[in-house]
């Protein structure tokens, strides 16, 4: 047995090896980040130097606000602003309705029985594994046919049919839930939409805010989706928007663009920094268990 | 459930609905001023190119109190087109690529134009041939230009004197200007290339197209591709050349440092690359980010043995259609028909940096125009050498074969390019002949409708 | 019986959502991609039925070959490394270090900067005379390092690399499972004296392995179907098709060359061969898996 002062000793060295390659990685990771934000700052003339420029000759702190006004002069208002407000509320319905459903059905596939059941999965994951740009032009046609086209129906309503990763994650983790909980109050008599709000989705913090944030983020950076069925320019979101940054022929004030970039990944980044309290307060929950 | 939780399930309902509220809302079209009829129109084009056609927009607003033009500019736009098309709600105009003319023509996409070109008395006469050629698919008029291009070489006059070479004088055939390039490459003792002479894959946009440059045909116009016929073979071996004087691997480099092609940094204006074979817009790019750089434009030189490829040019056009199943059509030929003027089209070409389709030119457009050498480019369209887009609808796949073959042949193990050609050639005429089948099958099934 | 029965009402009602979608939004239009796989057919036009003449012509077409062969060998590598990378991370974090949060934002942070800015910034971290990698590689006595991006040989291992920059994703859902690993099993497990490496091997991957399957499935789905990073920085799949993955076949097939038909097919098989690998992978590492 080790004496107790060597043992912290030892527990302080694998601390600090833990750390030095944190930090070493962190900074491989955060590389991106400097250099979009060392270009946002950039005279245009600087951003497509070899060999690369990190420290910009002068710091044009006012990139941000051009880019902020991009346009706005001939549209005749702030389209950043607009296409902000756009992408909040989509977001917020796609968020919302991915949540919501996907919990239900999540639930249903881990902790209900129903013939079929196995079956359905099966078919749930197979979903996954249809390479999109096939269900383009079908799935197009239906929104046609249903006269969406042009609105944003088509980009959140689905949301809230479910959706097949969400499904799956949430089934893993549902699944691995100890089911005496749940068995227990099922011979209390109570039913499954008490057992599954008070019981499941409380433990389940963690896994829903992963879905929560995952879909944030795919529903703020979607582009496919805005670009094939919005049409009037006012109804744009954020991420098509930054196309307007990029020209045919180049032409891409690459400072601006990036400017254009943080700002849009900014909410993204403060989203995901709030989201990480939801997982530490799911180790507190968790705990009790054992 | 306590009144918190109601609390806030309630404030979530209430931001839920304005959110749908928000989205039903902002997602419905502006209405057109009053009394009039609202054209949609979608471009492909931003920036100071989409600027330029705003400015035609708004002038065809003002001149009209029928009409009202709506102009969109539209990323990803030819699936936006296809799609929108298919599902019977088009814009009223689109503005497209001219390369992919043979595909919107076998798609169907475009509706024919002839019974408004006889109606309201368009003539052939006043396009240059070339493009008003290019509107055309099977006899029938499908495309407007909106703006045309051609290119040329561009060479930097002072690099060219430190030489020893004459600006004034530049070379007529291949032979020579090689010689020219070849001297002007600088190379470091470790092989490292500081400077080129001349690159045929800077920037990149014509790799495909070196074929024609030899006088190769892509296509008989029937049912045989031509990619390894004998011009073509010679054109990539010339092609092959330029990467084995330098070395495969000092040439990617090289071009790796270079910086994009809108930038100060861009290999021609930097002055890193000597000489390029770029566009009529090009100008117009150096005025922004080199306005000191001394350079010319002259005529692509063509082999020697080729006389007959003199003045070689790749002629391109950018083009309106009106979709198939468009609310609007008079509307929008009277719009399309307003960019054809005179007056509207230079104002566009001049927004754009480019020369006019038109025959007849105003002294004010050659005037004003940011490039010195607008009136080489509008003169090389009419070249009989020129080379357009190969009308056959799989010409998109062509040229990225094409670009492939380029990629191999310049390639560190610099493929032998007979052999690189003939597999081309195998890939694709199986290609060719199945759409000429497909085509058959539903011409005859149009003919069985028919009668 | 009753309280099977009531169980069925109350399974289908929770999944009735998804029933709905997946009729609706999935299996309706991927039918219709089936019919139109056995069709010729470019979205304007009425399909004509070619029977399975897509499906013979896909298998003698050399560039379906040298793609799906190229889409495999980025796999084959990719998925592994990632895996195994973001568990690492996803463990070194679990510790209870100071500083946590913003390590675990930082390795997020890639996974949200938008494509373009990503593909820029690799173009010239690759260069192979001015690139990072390269003047690194050169400053530890490597004289002659590889041209990546314009090397046919090393552009998919450059692909590789930067997939595992896009770790952060699976890393967030190891990190959530983690979660529900109970302290008291390390601590029963220390006082069976287990080091660092065993507690992991004993407590942390069994508890975890729920959610290692699903970033297993989700990583072969991926990595098979890889198309955005590569279609931006190598257009074409250049050099020579090397990165020419076989998504960007399909792609061009049905919105460049105008063959849904013939892209539809391509689907369907990419489709069964990613189900058929994924059911085999479930099937095996179902054994290894293990819930509570």
């Amino acid at each position: 047995m080790a004496k107790p002062q060597s043992l912290s000793t030892r527990q302080m060295l694998q601390t600090a090896g833990i750390h030095a390659v944190l930090i070493l990685l962190s900074v491989a990771f955060v590389f991106p980040l400097l250099w979009m934000l060392s270009t946002a700052i950039k005279p245009l003339d600087e951003t497509m130097v070899n060999p690369p420029q990190w420290i910009p000759s002068e710091f044009q702190w006012g990139n941000f606000q051009e880019a902020f006004n991009y346009n706005s002069d001939t549209l005749g208002y702030s389209p950043f602003l607009q296409y902000g407000l756009n992408t909040i509320a989509l977001t917020l319905l796609i968020v919302a309705g991915t949540v919501i459903s996907n919990a239900l059905v999540g639930y249903s596939f881990a902790c209900l029985k129903w013939p079929g059941r196995e079956v359905a999965f099966g078919l749930t994951l197979a979903t996954m594994m249809v390479p999109f740009p096939v269900l383009m032009v079908p799935l197009f046609d239906l929104f046609q046919r249903f006269g969406w086209v042009g609105t944003f129906r088509p980009l959140w309503v689905p949301a809230f049919f479910g959706s097949a990763f969400s499904i799956y994650l949430l089934r893993q983790f549902f699944r691995s839930i100890p089911n005496e909980l749940s068995e227990a109050a099922r011979i209390d008599g109570c039913s499954e939409w008490r057992i599954f709000w008070q019981i499941i989705a409380p433990l389940s913090k963690p896994a829903l805010a992963v879905v929560a944030l995952f879909s944030f983020n795919g529903a703020w950076n979607d582009f496919i989706g805005p670009l094939l069925y919005l049409q009037d320019q006012k109804s744009f979101t954020l991420a098509l928007g930054l196309q307007a940054y990029q020209s045919q022929a180049g032409g891409t004030p690459w400072n601006l663009l990036m400017a254009a970039s943080l700002i849009v990944l900014g909410p993204v980044l403060i989203l995901f920094f709030f989201a990480q309290r939801l997982f530490i307060q799911g180790i507190a929950v968790t705990g009790i268990k054992g | 459930m306590n009144r918190i939780t109601w609390a806030v399930a309630a404030l979530l309902a209430v931001v839920f609905f304005l959110s749908i509220g928000h989205t039903e809302q902002v997602a419905k079209p502006e209405p057109a001023p009053e009394g009039r009829i609202r054209i949609t129109y979608w471009e492909k084009w931003t920036n100071f190119e989409e600027q330029a056609m705003r400015e035609v927009v708004n002038k065809f607003n003002e001149s009209q109190d029928k009409y009202f033009v709506d102009m969109l500019s539209v990323s990803g736009i030819t699936n936006k087109v296809l799609l929108s098309t298919s599902g019977g709600i088009p814009p009223d105009v689109a503005g497209l690529f001219g390369a992919q003319m043979a595909q919107y023509g076998a798609l169907g996409l475009a509706r024919p134009l002839d019974d408004l070109i006889e109606r309201d008395g368009i003539r052939a006469e006043d396009y240059i041939p070339a493009y008003w050629e290019m509107g055309r698919y099977e006899d029938r008029h499908i495309a407007f230009p909106s703006t045309p291009a051609t290119t040329a070489l561009h060479y930097n006059a002072a690099d060219w004197r430190a030489g020893g070479f004459d600006p004034d004088n530049p070379p007529k055939t291949l032979e020579e200007f090689d010689k020219i390039a070849f001297a002007l490459n600088k190379k470091t003792a470790d092989g490292k290339l500081q400077k080129a002479g001349f690159l045929p894959n800077e920037p990149g946009w014509w790799n495909f197209g070196f074929g024609a440059l030899f006088g190769a045909k892509y296509w008989d116009g029937g049912d045989k591709l031509l990619l390894n016929s004998p011009e073509m073979i010679e054109a990539y071996e010339w092609v092959q050349k330029y990467h084995r004087e330098i070395g495969p691997g000092a040439v990617s480099n090289f071009k790796g440092g270079l910086g994009t092609f809108d930038s100060p940094q861009n290999g021609f204006m930097s002055g890193t690359v000597s000489s390029v074979l770029q566009g009529v817009w090009m100008a117009n790019f150096i005025q922004m980010h080199n306005p000191d750089l001394d350079w010319r434009a002259a005529p692509f030189p063509h082999p020697a043995s080729k006389p007959e490829m003199e003045g070689f040019t790749f002629v391109d056009m950018d083009i309106l259609i009106i979709p198939r199943g468009a609310k609007n059509v008079e509307g929008a030929w009277e719009f399309i028909k307003y960019v054809q003027s005179q007056e509207g089209m230079e104002l566009l070409c001049t927004g754009q940096a480019k020369h006019t389709p038109l025959v007849k030119v105003s002294d004010e457009f050659w005037a004003n125009h940011k490039n010195p050498q607008i009136k080489l480019f509008h003169a090389q369209a009419f070249n009989e050498a020129a080379f357009a887009p190969v009308k056959l609808s799989m010409w998109p796949e062509i040229q990225g074969e094409m670009n492939a073959v380029y990629e191999a042949i310049s390639g560190p193990e610099l493929v032998n390019v007979t052999e690189r050609l003939n597999r081309a050639q195998e890939r694709l005429q199986p290609l060719l002949e199945k759409e000429l089948r497909i085509r058959r099958a539903r011409e005859a099934m149009a003919k069985e409708n028919g009668a | 019986m009753k309280k099977a029965s009531k169980e069925t009402i109350a399974g289908l009602a929770f999944a009735s959502p998804w029933i709905i979608g997946f009729c609706v939004f999935l299996a309706y239009p991927l039918l219709q991609a089936l019919y139109l796989s056995l069709t010729d057919y470019n979205t304007l036009n009425a399909p004509v039925w070619v029977g399975f003449d897509n499906y013979i012509d896909l298998f003698k077409d050399e560039l379906f070959h040298k793609s799906l062969v190229n889409t495999f060998s980025f796999a084959a590598f990719s998925l592994p490394l990632s895996m195994i990378f973001g568990i690492s991370l996803a463990l070194l974090l679990n510790n209870q270090v100071k500083g946590l949060s913003l390590y675990r934002a930082i390795f997020y942070v890639p996974s949200l900067v938008p494509m373009i800015s990503l593909a820029m910034l690799w173009l010239w971290l690759f260069n192979g005379d001015y690139g990072i990698i390269n003047i690194a590689l050169k400053g530890i006595g490597i004289s002659n390092p590889p041209l990546w991006l314009s090397d046919a040989n090393w552009s998919k291992p450059a692909l590789v690399v930067m997939s595992l920059w896009g770790v952060g994703n699976a890393m967030v859902i190891y990190l959530a499972g983690l979660q529900n690993v109970p302290v008291s099993l390390y601590e029963s497990a220390e006082l069976d004296g287990a080091g660092p490496f065993r507690k992991i091997w004993l407590v942390t991957l069994p508890l975890l392995s729920p959610v290692i399957q699903f970033n297993l499935i989700m990583g072969i789905i991926g990595s098979l179907q890889v198309f955005a990073l590569p279609y931006v920085m190598f257009p074409g799949g250049a050099p020579d098709r090397a990165t020419y993955f076989f998504a960007m076949y399909l792609w061009d097939s049905a919105f460049v060359n105008q063959r849904m038909g013939y892209a539809s097919a391509m689907g369907w098989v990419m489709f069964l061969m990613i189900f058929a690998l994924t059911m085999v992978s479930i099937k095996l590492s179902d054994k290894g898996v293990h819930y509570s």
